[in-house]
């Protein structure tokens, strides 16, 4: 009977071993998401591998300064994402960057401009009593100049 | 006082006159995108932005054909100067006709801003509205799928990733999708023909297949015909793309030790891409203040790069006077009379420097490490080997132990 508590505690002590061992060893890592820009913030991990898909196919491999910070500009979309340092490598997460659909018609004396604020590519359509009569692709900072009449829709093209 | 009144009054009419009057609007997220699920009944969040910071009043209506499945809780929205933003909320209730009808369905949440009238009562000049769309994906009940192609580095004389995500819409699992992907000129000449990798995709999942183009063609547009081909059937599309002639690409900048008041090092990494050596090249940072004026124009010595090497142009900042905060720079890699361009965020604190926009690299894999998953599944394999291999030898040892006794009652008898 002695045996056997032996052998339980051995596998217990075993076990707790490991545990500590993946614990500090683990690439801790914390992501922040600003508009665009997403920031990532490390103790111990030298990598961040980012994907689209979840079973990360195609990745980017985000090298860690010696800062263990590293920032990435991403376009809008849902992203998974592991850390990992020369040992581990962390469990799988996702963080997700919201469009956003933003204009701005800037109306000067003879002229005006529609500016596409937002950080997606939108389909603008204009229209006139109710009738579409026509419509302008704008990439994100880009201008077009337009006539001052009308209205004028964006959708996330 | 009163020629001091006149002035005011011409400069405020010139200024009217002068500055451009601006009507911004926004709305986030521009899409959100739902599976099917038949009686779905959720609550969707979006927030309109009041990007001038202005009194407005904003219009939210419907629209599309999911139109009379979305209610709105609000209709009529004021803005005050002080509101960048407000969030908002709609109910989305799915209607069992749609199960019937496979593919994409959507409805268009509408933010129009109410063009102020004149004295007239009429709406003078351009209006803006922003739509915020509810995509809705039925699945078909065999196999269909939606496909796009990406393709990244697309400069002349380097290796180009074209990547074919592929979402599977369908009931049922894809066993092996593929793409083949042929490139022609604006002429219609086939320059390639490439073939992507080979992927399972799930019910509703989403992969990437992928492949490698070593781009020997002049810059200029291109258009690719993407054919993917999942189990039995295919899928075709097309779509325009451009190739760059790219030759020096920056690829990291390093600050160590820094320390805000003292003269920071920066170590710019820059490859070399073209075959030849570059001769005098620098590298040229501007930084520049909340007024958008350059606060500082820093430029590494000149430095001969060889073909297809890398090499570091280390340019110095002298920080003493610039205070903490978040400032716009940009950086220009000179050669003869081109330049590689790149904007950056410089995020400057006491004893950091955090530079963003050049700061990651795509490396091979490698480096990054065992999964977890297979740590604790060697562990449980570990754990399960010892305790059978303890089994059977206690087992055996207990069996050992009482032959004997078993012989001594057969005497006994």
């Amino acid at each position: 009977m002695n045996k056997h508590i032996k052998i339980i505690m051995i596998q217990v002590i075993f076990l707790v071993l490991v545990f500590s061992i993946l614990y500090f060893l683990y690439p801790r890592t914390n992501v922040e998401v600003e508009g665009n820009l997403v920031n990532f913030r490390s103790v111990n991990a030298n990598v961040i591998i980012i994907s689209e898909s979840p079973d990360f196919s195609n990745p980017r491999y985000l090298d860690l300064a010696e800062g263990k910070n590293a920032s990435i500009n991403l376009k809008p979309g849902a992203y998974y994402w592991k850390a990992g340092n020369n040992l581990i490598q962390g469990w799988r997460r996702a963080f997700k960057i919201d469009s956003e659909v933003g204009m701005e018609i800037k109306k000067e004396e003879n002229e005006s401009e529609l500016v596409n604020i937002g950080n997606v590519k939108i389909n603008v359509t204009k229209s006139k009593e109710g009738t579409m009569i026509g419509y302008i692709i704008l990439e994100p900072n880009q201008s077009e100049e337009i006539e001052d009449s009308g209205k004028y829709t964006g959708r996330q093209e | 006082m009163k020629k001091k009144l006149l002035i005011i009054i011409l400069v405020s009419l010139f200024a009217m006159l002068v500055i451009p009057k601006v009507d911004a609007l926004g709305v986030t997220p521009g899409r959100t995108t739902l599976d099917y699920k038949q009686g779905l009944e959720q609550e969707v969040a979006f927030s309109v932005l009041n990007n001038e910071h202005k009194n407005m009043q904003v219009l939210l209506m419907v629209q599309g054909d999911l139109n009379d499945s979305v209610t709105l809780f609000e209709n009529m929205v004021e803005f005050l100067p002080s509101e960048e933003s407000k969030h908002f909320k709609y109910k989305v209730k799915l209607p069992d006709r749609i199960a019937k009808d496979p593919g994409l369905h959507t409805a268009e949440i509408v933010v129009l801003e109410i063009p102020k009238a004149s004295d007239e009562g009429t709406y003078v000049g351009a209006t803006v509205a922003v739509v915020s769309q509810l995509h809705i994906y039925v699945p078909c009940p065999g196999k269909c799928i939606d496909a796009d192609l990406n393709v990244l580095d697309a400069e002349q004389n380097s290796t180009a990733t074209l990547i074919v995500p592929v979402t599977n819409r369908g009931k049922l699992g894809i066993g092996e999708a593929r793409a083949v992907i042929d490139i022609y000129t604006k002429l219609n000449e086939k320059v390639e023909t490439l073939e992507t990798d080979y992927a399972a995709i799930g019910a509703g999942k989403r992969t990437e297949l992928s492949a490698k183009w070593q781009i020997n063609v002049p810059p200029g547009g291109y258009l690719a015909k993407v054919t993917v081909f999942y189990d039995e059937e295919s899928k075709s599309f097309e779509k325009q793309f451009a190739i760059g002639s790219q030759i020096l690409s920056i690829e990291s900048i390093l600050v160590n030790n820094f320390q805000l008041g003292q003269i920071a090092k920066l170590q710019i990494l820059v490859e070399n891409k073209y075959n030849e050596e570059l001769k005098s090249v620098f590298a040229n940072l501007l930084v520049y203040n909340y007024e958008e004026q350059v606060m500082a124009d820093l430029k590494s010595a000149t430095e001969n790069i060889p073909a297809l090497s890398k090499k570091e142009l280390i340019a110095y900042w002298d920080t003493v006077g610039v205070e903490e905060g978040e400032y716009n720079g940009k950086l220009m890699v000179r050669y003869g009379q081109k330049s590689t361009d790149r904007n950056l965020i410089l995020k400057v604190s006491e004893d950091s420097l955090d530079i963003t926009g050049v700061g990651y690299a795509i490396r091979p894999q490698g480096r990054e490490g065992i999964s977890v998953t297979t740590i604790l599944l060697v562990l449980v394999i570990i754990l399960l080997v010892v305790n059978l291999a303890w089994f059977v030898f206690f087992r055996r040892f207990m069996g050992k132990k009482k032959q004997p006794k078993a012989s001594g009652r057969v005497i006994k008898a």
